[in-house]
């Protein structure tokens, strides 16, 4: 395995449950180091493709590698360096959070107890209450525990916030970042979208079992609409403004303009620069804008 | 008790296991106390004398006989009581033991470490030996020490090798529903189809011994391989042991690859 290899490369990877669809020939790379987003609403496939690559479930076409090793024939040897926290949380109820912590342990080996004991000092976790006596968020602090605990190359998270409080997701992105920085890979799937924005490095879109496109966060957000409010000293002529590349759905009300720019903002600067301006508001464009745009765009495709 | 799956499981099965020993224990020691009352009950057993050949051989091998020891507690105990608990037990075991932790949702968790899926199964099947042999254990040392406190006369060894007969009956069926968790993570199914089965051969086993075309067929249930040796009264009998064997070692190798292949359910 040598630094620059992918960590996950899937080909054509697809999964029908019977005829229901889960994922459809997915082709997808995570490159070392980095930690990739993996974005789509509920039903679209995330959980699929995270087990399939843990091979919980065989692919019906196509295959996958982690590490370079197929996951079908070597998922024993995938396991021993993966992190995994699953999407539906489900724990042993008649074990304590330390207990649990212990099973797991044995069953890897080879654990650094004082980092787990730091680890769950930071994330605040409940170690000696029943875990059935647990709420929801505690729950999947201990679960974000079991993952990160052995230190694994890679960390294959599903939805890893659901439950926590804002303080402990702060806390949690501060876990990814540090894990970045020391050379972990991290597959993170999510339907919130200002999470991915704010720890990942690039994101694969899903939806209905296909995988749309794959950016970097900086391209994703090139791509957005973007919305524009300029104020003028006085009324403008609207025709001025209509028909410049990249400038949609131009209004104009007395002396102000609204539009949604794609792409670059330099034309309608500088035509806008032709007037007084008085102010110009920018609405930074959300991922769930950017996300509703690749959305609509497929949908037109389709079509 | 949390260094390995066997060990866990076995934790696991604690409380389980204390209560069903108390109640084979208990069942023991009623049924030990209560037969030198019995036995000098001379209605009872003209009672018995009196009832139809068909009918006692639904009880056991055709003696019904209560003023000897072996014929009380072949009857009363080793004919449906004591094997019928042992099963109960078994059976759940095998359910849970794979399709039970599927559909709690742990199962997951549990292979995301590495630990291959075969591995789980051994050790599963593992905890089932173990623990419904402790309980037979149990059971055959209890009634042990009633009948010799009570100067029953009955063979203590003759006892075990019924009681070794009862435990690998149950291992059959026990088996057989972990191999069904196996082969579809569904706890209902594989509750539903292995007490089904149970019930179905036990009555052809019983109706085998009445119904005259039903008789070629009972060498099909593991019941009729039970009762036939009559192992109290003529101990172990190689060859039915070596049908329970057989059909135990059949279950546990075929369900690792049907589980290896399959799908987890999430």
């Amino acid at each position: 395995m040598n630094a620059n290899d992918a960590i996950v490369h899937t080909s054509k990877l697809t999964k029908f449950y019977g005829k229901r669809l889960g994922i459809e020939e997915v082709d997808l790379d995570v490159k070392r180091g980095e930690v990739f987003g993996y974005l789509g609403p509920n039903g679209a496939g995330k959980t699929t493709t995270i087990r399939t690559l843990l091979d919980f479930i065989h692919p019906t076409g196509g295959s996958a590698t982690v590490f370079g090793l197929d996951t079908r024939r070597n998922s024993i040897e995938i396991h021993r360096h993966i992190g995994y926290l699953q999407g539906e949380l489900k724990l042993y109820g008649n074990l304590t959070g330390k207990d649990l912590l212990r099973y797991l342990g044995n069953l890897r080996g080879g654990i650094d107890w004082n980092y787990v004991k730091k680890l769950a000092s930071r994330l605040d976790c409940e170690l000696s209450r029943k875990i059935s006596t647990l709420s929801h968020g505690n729950k999947q602090k201990l679960g974000l525990v079991q993952a990160f605990m052995h230190k694994p190359e890679f960390l294959v998270l599903d939805e890893p916030t659901q439950g926590l409080d804002p303080l402990m997701q702060q806390e949690f992105y501060r876990l990814i970042t540090e894990a970045r920085n020391e050379g972990q890979t991290v597959f993170l799937s999510s339907h919130i979208l200002p999470e991915v924005e704010k720890v990942c490095d690039r994101i694969g879109i899903i939806r209905q079992g296909r995988l749309i496109t794959v950016e970097t966060i900086e391209v994703l957000k090139s791509h957005a609409v973007r919305q524009l409010e300029i104020h003028f000293a006085g009324a403008i002529p609207k025709d001025r403004f209509i028909g410049i590349s990249g400038v949609r759905d131009v209004v104009v009300e007395n002396d102000m303009l609204r539009c949604n720019v794609i792409g670059s903002l330099d034309t309608l600067v500088k035509v806008a620069a032709g007037f007084e301006v008085v102010n110009i508001l920018s609405h930074e464009p959300s991922l769930e804008e950017i996300f509703m745009t690749y959305y609509n765009e497929d949908k037109n495709n389709v079509k | 008790m949390l260094n390995n799956v066997f060990l866990k499981t076995l934790r696991d099965q604690g409380r389980s296991l204390l209560f069903w020993g108390i109640g084979l224990v208990a069942m023991a020691v009623i049924m030990a106390f209560v037969y030198p009352t019995i036995k000098n009950m001379p209605s009872v057993t003209q009672y018995l004398e009196e009832l139809p050949a068909s009918v006692k051989e639904m009880f056991g091998a055709g003696i019904i006989d209560y003023t000897s020891p072996v014929g009380y507690f072949s009857t009363e105990l080793f004919s449906f009581m004591m094997p019928l608990l042992l099963l109960i037990f078994g059976i759940g075991f095998g359910v849970s033991a794979i399709a039970g932790e599927e559909e709690k949702g742990t199962l997951d968790f549990l292979l995301s470490n590495p630990v291959p899926r075969w591995l789980v199964v051994v050790e599963k099947f593992g905890v089932m030996i173990v623990s419904m042999a402790l309980l037979a254990f149990v059971f055959w040392a209890s009634l042990a020490i009633c009948v010799s406190a009570l100067g029953i006369e009955i063979s203590l060894l003759k006892l075990a090798e019924a009681t070794i007969g009862a435990l690998m009956l149950a291992l059959v069926f026990a088996t057989f529903s972990l191999f069904l968790g196996c082969l579809k993570g569904d706890r209902g199914l594989s509750l539903g189809i292995s007490g089904g089965l149970a019930v179905l051969t036990y009555l052809l086993n019983t109706l085998g011994s009445i119904v005259n075309w039903l008789k070629d067929y009972r060498f099909l249930s593991p019941f009729y391989h039970y009762m036939q040796p009559d192992t109290l009264k003529n101990g172990i009998d190689a060859g039915h042991m070596l049908v329970f064997l057989g059909l135990i070692v059949v279950f546990f190798v075929i369900s690792i690859p049907v589980f290896e292949r399959r799908d987890i359910a999430v």
